[in-house]
């Protein structure tokens, strides 16, 4: 079972503040679907065999070329916190 | 009249006869909502009034009626599409209120051709799920029977066209979420091929595996929606210059056309009685058609749900790092510093199974980590497209049941995750493989609830797979409607 350490590890990386019960529950629950996919090292690969895309004659290019986007009230009235047009955020001076 | 049974192809003639008008039609779909709507719990946003003005603005043009693909359609829309105007919560509350500032191309593709948004529809969080129980703003349940699920991540699309709320719907299916729960309410579901149809302006949640979808009550329709929104678009690199047929001409012909279909067995294991038997009645039907079963091996499928569980979680955990509380969502209270701005915002604004995958997916792309598990699980991907590959060298699709039990009961598979992703094995490999998928019912179970089979075609051979699909709808005949789409719910 992964350790209350290394679950307190990976929702760091992940950005994700987790409650007491939460860790519980995640330690459980990842190790359950981690155990699972212990499967896939009875398959022997070689590096050869990675896929970076998937098959379709998808990728294309195209000219770097900006565009106006026109709806920018739109945008700026999703935001949590406006003011004076700008996107506000708590005074976040981090002491060191 | 009635309204609420009728396909594309029934609204399109009565509107060509000017048998009824857009308005009544619309009118007619929104008086369902507001009257089977409570119990479903299927529309998270419905907007009567302009939609009404939009139906009335089409009531004028009745008389060109027929140079529009989809005049006059209501279309119920998955709540991971933008459309602009409207709200995009994904179903989650991150995303509650969350106004869409621009239009997904697909949508904006159907309302060109004069299709008309009903509404937007609830789906699980972020897409992730086979029972619409992720979502946070409740479950959806299934128009066949209340106390069971509609499938899922797209449950909203598929109740929604099920209980005559909507003609059709659009769905999104990373894994199976289209095709699942069209399997489980009795509809048709197509996952196109990777790139057919944009996926611009639908919410992020695997890219290398997303991809949009109609729900509809027959084959034809479902030929008619994707005619009308694939294709190229400049906004996704990833969309596909490939040439779109118009695949409703193709269903035209009376030419009767044979086709040979792959199974697996030893992909079927497991699967409940009434759908196998079910299953080999559907085989049984094409093989009267002039076609032949041939058993084919596809060795790695097995290892798509671990395959799938490693990938799609590691592009999730990339994909959703943009719900951190600054420019729009959720945000919380409760923050001191900017690294408690994104956490908290995150740990409380994202639900239960999405917090998972995305801790998979960290913990797959994690430093130590990555070779053993991001890039075993892709030279394994490799492995299942080539197993397709190697299949379609003897056949023209590979067959099997869509899910392997019918819909199954609310709360009965929340508690183990692997029971839940169980629902999608074999739905899985063909996201992975970028085949298109097609959904299509076969018959009802002993508790009467739906059961469908998918048929897998080639890369781009929807074509082909709604020919052969239509074929087989033909000789089955007109299925059966859930109690609460006759209104008897």
């Amino acid at each position: 079972m992964l350790s209350r350490e290394e679950v307190l590890k990976i929702a760091k990386l992940a950005r994700l503040t987790l409650t007491e019960e939460e860790i519980g529950f995640y330690q459980r629950q990842l190790t359950r679907v981690l155990d699972h996919i212990q499967d896939l090292n009875q398959v022997p690969t070689s590096k050869e065999g990675f896929v970076q895309h998937v098959p379709s004659d998808a990728q294309c290019f195209r000219e770097d070329r900006v565009e106006p986007f026109l709806n920018h009230d739109g945008l700026i009235n999703n935001a949590p916190v406006v003011e004076n047009n700008c996107f506000l955020l708590p005074t976040l001076v981090e002491h060191s | 009249m009635e309204f609420g049974t009728q396909t594309i192809w029934d609204l399109l003639s009565g509107y060509q006869k000017k048998q009824f008008k857009p308005s009544e039609v619309i009118s007619g779909y929104l008086k369902n909502i507001s009257e089977r709507d409570e119990k479903l719990n299927s529309f998270l946003q419905v907007r009567p009034e302009e939609t009404l003005a939009k139906a009335r603005a089409l009531d004028a043009k009745l008389d060109a009626a027929q140079n529009l693909p989809l005049f006059g359609i209501p279309v119920a829309i998955k709540d991971n599409f933008l459309v602009q105007g409207w709200q995009a919560t994904a179903g989650s509350k991150v995303l509650s209120g969350y106004v869409s500032p621009y239009t997904a191309t697909s949508v904006q593709r159907l309302e060109e051709m004069g299709a008309i948004i009903i509404g937007k529809v609830n789906c699980d969080e972020f897409a992730m799920g086979s029972s619409n129980e992720n979502s946070a703003f409740g479950p959806v349940r299934n128009p066949w029977d209340l106390e069971r699920v509609p499938g899922g991540s797209s449950g909203g699309s598929s109740a929604a066209v099920a209980a005559g709320l909507a003609t059709v719907s659009l769905g999104t299916d990373t894994g199976g979420s289209i095709r699942q729960p069209a399997s489980l309410c009795g509809l048709v579901g197509l996952k196109p091929s990777y790139g057919r149809v944009s996926r611009y302006g639908i919410v992020a949640y695997a890219s290398s595996l997303d991809q949009v979808g109609p729900f509809s009550r027959t084959v034809w329709d479902s030929a008619r929606v994707l005619e009308v929104m694939a294709g190229f678009d400049n906004k996704d690199a990833t969309s596909s210059k490939h040439p779109v047929p118009r695949y409703t001409e193709e269903l035209k012909s009376n030419t009767k056309r044979s086709f040979t279909l792959g199974v697996s067995r030893a992909w079927l294991e497991g699967v409940d009685l009434d759908v196998a038997k079910s299953f080999e009645a559907a085989l049984e039907v094409f093989k009267q058609m002039g076609g032949k079963i041939v058993d084919i091996d596809l060795p790695h499928t097995k290892y798509a749900l671990s395959t799938y569980y490693l990938i799609a979680p590691s592009e999730a955990s990339s994909n959703l790092a943009r719900y951190d509380g600054v420019h729009y969502g959720y945000r919380t209270q409760s923050a001191k510093s900017s690294e408690e701005l994104y956490s908290r915002s995150r740990g409380e604004g994202i639900g239960r199974e999405v917090k998972l995958r995305i801790m998979l997916g960290t913990y797959a792309l994690s430093a130590g980590y990555y070779d053993a598990f991001y890039l075993k699980a892709n030279q394994i991907r490799r492995k299942i497209q080539e197993d397709f590959e190697k299949a379609f060298t003897q056949c023209d699709f590979v067959v099997t049941p869509t899910s392997p039990s019918t819909a199954f009961k609310l709360g009965e598979k929340t508690d183990d995750p692997l029971k839940m992703y169980l629902s999608d094995i074999f739905t899985l490999p063909v996201n992975l493989a970028g085949l298109p998928g097609l959904s299509v019912s076969c018959g009802l179970d002993s508790k009467k609830l739906p059961i469908g089979f998918q048929l897998i075609g080639k890369p781009f051979g929807e074509r082909e797979l709604f020919i052969a699909a239509h074929q087989y709808e033909q000789i089955r005949g007109e299925f059966p409607l859930s109690s609460m789409a006759k209104g008897k719910g």
